[in-house]
C-alpha cells in the first residue's frame, strides 16, 4: 500500500517517468532505494541511511572483478549489475541527482574510472588469423563488455543530465582523465568505441573550459598514430567527434586550427591504415575547407605528396577526395601544383589498374576540373594529348578505350590547334609515362653512363672511395616484382 | 668527356620518378668527392637547402643518410652540414628525422670537444626548446645520449633539459625519454644518475600512459646495471615491485620479458631476497600472455639466483605445467629441463619428474614436443637411474601421431645415448626406442636417426652396430615393407660399413646388400649399388670384390634407366 502512495506522490510532483521503471524493477528486485527516497518529504535532507546505502552501492560497484571468467564471483557480479541498474534509475530522479549524485560526484567518477580505465585486452580470435585485408565476419567480443556497458551507460546519462553542472564536473575531467579516456578508443570492441564517442562528444559540448585541453589530447592521439603506431582502432570515432567540433569553429579560423589542419588532418592521409577512417577524414577535411577554402591547395599538395604506392584501393579513395577538394580550390592558386597534379592523373589513367584508371577518367566529366585544364592549357595539353592519343589506340579494356576516345574528342573540341600542336611535337619528357620498360631503360643509359664515369673519376681521386649502392635497381626485388626486367608492365 | 658532376646530379634529380631521385641522391658522395670542400659548401649545400621544401620524404630520407656520408669526405669541415641536418631532425616524417639524428652523430664524431660544447650542445638545446614541433624535442632526446659524454662543462645544462623533458605533457616526448633514459645513464657519472635520473625514472614509471611505463622497463634494467647492490635496493627495487603490480598487463609483460636480465643486473643478493617473490607473482599473473613470457624468462632467470632458493620456484612449476594455456606449458617444459640441472637429483626427481611425464602426454603437440625435448635434459641431469622411468614414455612418444613430436623424441633419445655412454643402459633402455626410426612413417624422423648413426656407432662400437642393430636392419629389409623403409635401412648399413673392418663387411654386410641388388624396386637396386660401392672400399678379399663387380655389372643392362646410370658410374671409378 505504502508503495503505491509513494509512487502516486511522485506523479503528483510531476515526475511520472520513474513509474514504468519502478515497475520494471519489480520483476527483478524491488528498487528499494527509490522507494525509500520517495518517502522523504524534505528533499534537501537525505536521511543518513539512504545516503549510506547509496554510498555502499557506489563503493560496491568500484570493486574490480575478473569479467573474463564467468565462473568467478558470480554472486557479486549479479549484485553489481543490480546496483548499477539502481544507480542508473536514480539519475532519472532530479531530486536524487541534486542531493545524492552531485554531492558525491567524486566517488561516482572514481567508480567510473575504476571500471572503465583498464588495460585494454587483446581479443583473441579462436580461428587462425585470416589474411590481412580480409573482411572478418565474426566480430570480436570482449567478454567483459556486458559488465562494462552499464557503467558506460551510466556515465553517458550522468553527463546528459543537466543537474551536474560544468563547475562540479570540470574538477574531475583533468588532463590525465582525458588522456586515459582517449586511450580506451583503441578498444577493439566497436560498441565500446561508440559509447566513448558519445560520452566524449557530450563532455566536449558541456565542458567549455575543457575544450582546448580535449582538443590537444586528441591531437596527441593522432600524432601518435601518424608518427609512431600507425594503427589506432578509434581513429574513425575520434574523427567523427572532430567533425562536429570543426563545424563549430568560428570563421575566420584561428591559427591553432589551421596548424591542426596542416599537421594532423593532412598527414593522417599517409598512415597505412588510412582506409579504416578515410570516410570520416574526408568529412573533416571538407568541413575545414568549407570554413576556409584557401586551405584546399594545402590539401591537394598533401594528397599528391602522400600518394599511395602499390595500394590501388587507397588510390581510388585519394582520387575521389582529390576531385572533391579541387572543386574548392581557387584556380589561380593551383599553379605551382599543376604539373604534379596532371602527371599524377595521367599516371593513374595509363596505369595497370582498371578501377584507378576509371576513377581518374571521371575527372574529365567534371566541369570545374575542365576549367582548370583549360586555364593551364600551355602545360596540360602537351602532357595529356600525346599520352591520351596513344593509349586511346592501344588500351586493353574496351570500355576504357571508348572513354579515352571520347576524351580525345573533348580535348580536340576545347582547342583544336593546341591539340594538333601537342600531338605533332610529342614531348618525350611526357611520353615516358607510357613507354615500356625496355625503352625506359634505354633512356636511362646515357645518364647511367655519366654516373659510371664520375664514379671512376672519384675512385681515381680517392683510392679508398667505395662505390655507392643504390636501393632501386633492376635486380632489386621491387624492380623484379613490378616487372622491370620482363617488360610486361609499365612502371609508373 | 669530363662531365660536371654537380650538373649530372641536378639533371638526374629532375626526374619524374621518386625512385630515380632516391638513386641519384645516394650517388651524392660521388659528386661530393669530385667537387671538393669548397664547392660542397658553395654549391651542394645551398642546392640541398632548396630541396628540403619541395622533395618527397623518400628523397629527404636518402639525403639525411648521405649527409652522414659527405661528413666522412670532409671530416674537418663537416660542421657545415649541421644546419641542414638540424632542419631534417625537426621534420615530420619519423624515418627522416631518425636518420638525421644518426647523421648528426656521425658528424659529431669528427668534431673536437670544444666544438661539441659550442655548437652541438646549443643546437640540442635549441631543438629541445622548440615548443611548436614536438618532433624537434624527440630528436633532441635521441641526440643527448651519444653526445652527453662529450658535452664538457655543458653537461649540467643537458641533464637539466633532459629531466625537464620527462615532465612533458606531450606523450610522444615522454615516450622518447622513457626509451632513452637507460641509455643516457650509461654516459653519466653515478652521482648524477642517482640524483637526477632516478627521480624522473620514478616519475615515468608512474606515468598515466602504460606505453610510457612499459618503455621504462628496458631503461630500468640498463640503469640497474650501473648501480651497485645497495643503490639498486633503494632505487630500483621499489620500481620493480611497483611495475610487477602495474594494472596494465602490457607493463607486466614488458617486465617479465626482461626479468632474467634484470636479475643479472641487480645481482644475486637482491635476486635471492626479493626478485624470486616478485617473479612468482608474475608467473601467476591473470593474463596468460604475461605468464607465457614470464615462463620463458624463467628458464634464464633461474641461473641468476642461488640454487637453494629455487625451491620457491618448484611449486610454481606444478601450477604452470597444468596451465590452461598451452604456450605456458610449452615454455614450462623447458624450465623443468633447465632447473633439473641446478637442483639436487632426488629433489627434482621427486618433485618434477611427474610433471614432465604428464606433459609428455599433453593434448597439444607443441607441448608434447617440448616435453620430449626437455625429458632428455632432465634425464641426463638426474642420471641413468631416471632413464628407466622415462623410457616407456619416450617409447610412447615415438608412437605419437605428430611427426614433429617423434622427431624431437628421436633427437632426445640420441642425445641421451650420446651423453650416457653406458652400453648396458643403452642396450637395455634406449636402443629399442632408437631403432624405431627405421620404421617411422615420416622421412624427417628416419633421416634424423640416420644422420646421428655415425656418432652412435662411434660411441657404442662395432659390436652393437653389427650385432643388435644390424639384425634390426635386416629385419626391416627382409620384411615386405615399403621401399622407402628398405632404402633407409640400406643407408644405415652403409653407415655401419664406414666403421667396420674388412672381414666384417665382407661376411656380414655384403650378403645382405647382394640380395638387395636384385630387389624388384629400381630405387633399391641403385641405392644398393652405392652401398656396395662403399663396401668394396673396405673389403680386401679379391674374390668378394669380383663378386661385387660382377653383381654391379649385371645391372648395367638393367631395364631401369637410373639403375643403369648408377651401375655405369660405379664401374667407372
Amino acid at each position: 500500500m505504502q508503495n503505491r502512495t509513494a509512487n502516486s506522490k511522485q506523479t503528483a510532483t510531476g515526475r511520472p517517468q520513474i513509474q514504468p521503471n519502478a515497475n520494471a524493477q519489480q520483476t527483478r528486485a524491488p528498487p528499494q532505494m527509490i522507494q525509500n527516497m520517495a518517502r522523504v518529504t524534505d528533499p534537501k535532507h537525505v536521511p543518513k541511511e539512504i545516503r549510506d546505502q547509496f554510498l555502499k552501492k557506489i563503493h560496491f560497484c568500484s570493486q574490480p572483478y575478473d569479467f573474463n571468467d564467468d565462473t568467478k564471483n558470480v554472486k557479486e557480479k549479479q549484485e553489481r549489475s543490480q546496483y548499477l541498474q539502481e544507480l542508473f534509475d536514480l539519475l532519472k530522479e532530479p531530486n536524487f541527482v541534486a542531493n545524492l549524485v552531485v554531492p558525491h560526484l567524486d566517488l561516482i567518477v572514481e567508480m567510473i574510472e575504476k571500471n572503465i580505465f583498464r588495460p585494454l585486452p587483446i581479443l583473441k580470435k579462436t580461428a587462425t588469423n585470416g589474411e590481412i585485408g580480409m573482411e572478418d565476419d565474426d566480430q570480436l567480443i570482449d567478454p567483459a563488455w556486458t559488465h562494462l556497458q552499464p557503467v558506460y551507460e551510466y556515465f553517458l546519462q550522468l553527463i546528459v543530465n543537466e543537474q551536474p553542472d560544468v563547475k562540479s564536473l570540470k574538477i574531475f575531467i583533468t588532463h590525465s582523465f582525458i588522456q586515459e579516456f582517449l586511450e580506451l578508443f583503441d578498444s577493439e570492441e566497436p560498441r565500446e568505441r561508440e559509447y566513448l564517442k558519445n560520452i566524449l562528444h557530450r563532455l566536449y559540448a558541456k565542458l567549455v573550459p575543457r575544450r582546448k585541453m580535449i582538443r590537444k589530447a586528441i591531437n596527441d592521439c593522432f600524432y601518435t598514430l601518424i608518427h609512431e603506431t600507425y594503427k589506432f582502432n578509434g581513429a574513425a570515432e575520434l574523427l567523427d567527434i572532430l567533425a562536429s567540433i570543426i563545424s563549430g569553429f568560428a570563421v575566420p579560423l584561428r591559427e591553432e586550427h589551421v596548424i591542426f589542419f596542416k599537421t594532423v588532418i593532412i598527414p593522417l592521409h599517409k598512415v597505412q591504415t588510412c582506409q579504416f577512417y578515410h570516410e570520416q577524414l574526408l568529412r573533416c577535411s571538407m568541413l575545414f575547407l568549407s570554413k576556409d577554402p584557401t586551405l584546399a591547395t594545402f590539401l591537394v599538395e598533401g594528397l599528391l605528396r602522400y600518394w599511395p604506392f602499390a595500394n590501388s584501393a587507397k588510390e581510388v579513395m585519394f582520387l575521389n577526395e582529390l576531385l572533391e577538394v579541387l572543386e574548392v580550390c581557387e584556380i589561380s592558386k593551383l599553379e605551382p601544383l599543376i604539373p604534379k597534379l596532371f602527371k599524377r592523373l595521367i599516371k593513374c589513367i595509363a596505369g595497370p589498374h582498371l578501377q584507378v584508371a576509371d576513377r581518374a577518367m571521371c575527372f574529365f566529366e567534371n566541369d570545374y576540373f575542365l576549367t582548370i585544364l583549360k586555364s593551364y592549357k600551355p602545360f596540360t595539353f602537351p602532357l595529356l594529348v600525346p599520352v591520351i592519343a596513344q593509349i586511346a589506340d592501344t588500351h586493353w579494356h574496351k570500355v576504357l578505350q571508348e572513354s579515352l576516345n571520347a576524351l580525345k574528342t573533348i580535348l580536340k573540341e576545347i582547342d583544336y590547334q593546341a591539340f594538333d600542336k601537342a600531338l605533332n611535337n610529342k614531348d618525350p619528357k611526357y611520353l615516358y609515362i607510357i613507354q615500356d620498360a625496355k625503352n625506359q631503360k634505354k633512356d636511362r643509359q646515357k645518364i647511367e653512363e655519366k654516373w659510371k664515369n664520375l664514379t671512376k673519376q672519384a675512385i681515381q681521386k680517392n683510392p679508398n672511395f667505395k662505390e655507392p649502392v643504390v636501393p632501386y635497381s633492376d635486380t632489386h626485388i621491387v624492380g623484379e616484382h613490378n616487372g622491370l626486367n620482363n617488360g610486361n608492365i609499365t612502371i609508373l | 668527356m669530363s662531365e660536371n658532376p654537380f650538373e649530372v646530379l641536378k639533371e638526374d634529380m629532375e626526374n619524374e620518378e621518386v625512385y630515380l631521385k632516391v638513386n641519384a641522391m645516394h650517388r651524392v658522395k660521388v659528386v661530393a668527392t669530385l667537387l671538393g670542400n669548397d664547392k660542397i659548401k658553395s654549391q651542394l649545400i645551398p642546392y640541398f637547402e632548396s630541396l628540403l621544401k619541395k622533395e618527397d620524404d623518400e628523397v629527404l630520407f636518402a639525403l639525411a643518410e648521405e649527409l652522414g656520408n659527405i661528413a666522412q669526405i670532409i671530416p674537418n669541415q663537416s660542421s657545415c652540414l649541421l644546419p641542414l641536418l638540424e632542419q631534417l631532425a625537426g621534420f615530420d616524417e619519423t624515418v627522416v628525422r631518425e636518420q638525421a639524428v644518426r647523421s648528426i652523430t656521425i658528424v659529431c664524431g669528427f668534431l673536437a670537444d670544444n666544438e661539441i660544447a659550442n655548437t652541438i650542445v646549443p643546437m640540442i638545446l635549441r631543438l629541445a626548446s622548440n615548443d611548436t614541433n614536438f618532433t624537434c624535442r624527440v630528436s633532441a632526446v635521441s641526440l643527448m645520449c651519444p653526445l652527453y659524454a662529450r658535452a664538457g662543462n655543458q653537461k649540467e645544462k643537458i641533464r637539466q633539459k633532459f629531466t625537464e623533458l620527462c615532465s612533458e605533457e606531450t606523450p610522444m616526448v615522454r615516450r622518447a625519454v622513457a626509451t632513452k633514459i637507460g641509455e643516457i645513464a650509461q654516459f653519466m657519472d653515478k652521482i648524477h644518475v642517482i640524483q637526477d635520473l632516478i627521480p624522473v625514472l620514478k616519475q615515468l614509471c608512474q606515468d598515466e600512459q602504460d606505453q610510457v611505463r612499459l618503455l621504462c622497463m628496458e631503461s630500468l634494467m640498463n640503469i640497474a646495471k650501473i648501480l651497485n647492490s645497495g643503490e639498486n635496493k633503494t632505487n630500483i627495487l621499489p620500481l620493480i615491485i611497483q611495475s610487477a603490480e602495474d594494472k596494465s598487463w602490457r607493463v607486466r609483460l614488458a617486465l617479465s620479458k626482461i626479468f632474467a636480465d634484470l636479475a643479472e643486473a641487480v645481482g644475486k643478493e637482491i635476486a635471492d631476497s626479493s626478485l624470486i617473490q616478485i617473479f612468482s607473482n608474475l608467473l601467476k599473473d591473470t593474463e596468460c600472455d604475461v605468464r607465457v613470457i614470464a615462463v620463458k624468462s624463467l628458464a634464464r632467470f633461474i641461473k641468476f639466483v642461488s640454487p637453494e632458493k629455487l625451491n620457491l620456484i618448484v611449486p610454481l612449476l606444478q601450477l604452470l605445467s597444468k596451465d590452461p594455456f598451452s604456450q605456458v606449458k610449452q615454455n614450462a617444459c623447458e624450465v623443468i629441463g633447465q632447473i633439473a640441472t641446478l637442483l639436487p637429483k632426488e629433489y627434482s626427481q621427486s618433485k618434477l619428474q611427474q610433471y614432465l611425464i604428464d606433459l609428455m602426454a599433453d593434448d597439444n603437440q607443441d607441448v608434447r614436443r617440448n616435453a620430449a625435448k626437455s625429458a632428455g635434459q632432465f634425464a641426463s641431469a638426474i642420471g641413468p637411474e631416471a632413464l628407466n622411468q622415462f623410457v616407456p614414455f619416450l617409447k610412447k612418444s615415438m608412437d605419437d601421431p605428430k611427426w614433429r613430436v617423434r622427431k624431437e623424441t628421436m633427437q632426445t633419445i640420441i642425445q641421451l645415448a650420446l651423453t650416457v655412454k653406458n652400453p648396458d643402459v643403452f642396450n637395455k633402455q634406449l636402443e629399442s626406442v632408437f631403432v624405431m626410426f627405421l620404421k617411422d612413417r615420416a622421412a624427417e624422423v628416419r633421416s634424423m636417426g640416420l644422420s646421428q648413426l655415425p656418432a652412435l656407432i662411434a660411441t657404442y662400437k662395432q659390436e652393437w652396430a653389427v650385432g643388435n642393430f644390424l639384425s634390426k636392419c635386416v629385419e626391416t629389409l627382409s620384411k615386405d615393407v615399403g621401399s622407402l623403409y628398405r632404402i633407409n635401412a640400406l643407408y644405415a648399413i652403409q653407415q655401419i660399413s664406414f666403421s667396420v673392418d674388412g672381414p666384417v663387411a665382407q661376411d656380414r654386410l655384403w650378403p645382405i646388400v647382394q640380395k638387395c641388388l636384385k630387389d624388384p624396386v629400381p630405387n633399391i637396386r641403385f641405392v644398393s649399388i652405392r652401398v656396395a660401392k662403399s663396401l668394396s672400399k673396405k673389403i680386401d678379399n679379391q674374390q668378394t670384390l669380383n663378386q661385387i663387380k660382377q653383381a654391379i655389372n649385371e645391372l648395367v643392362e638393367d631395364p631401369d634407366r637410373d639403375v643403369k646410370f648408377y651401375a655405369q658410374e660405379a664401374l667407372q671409378n
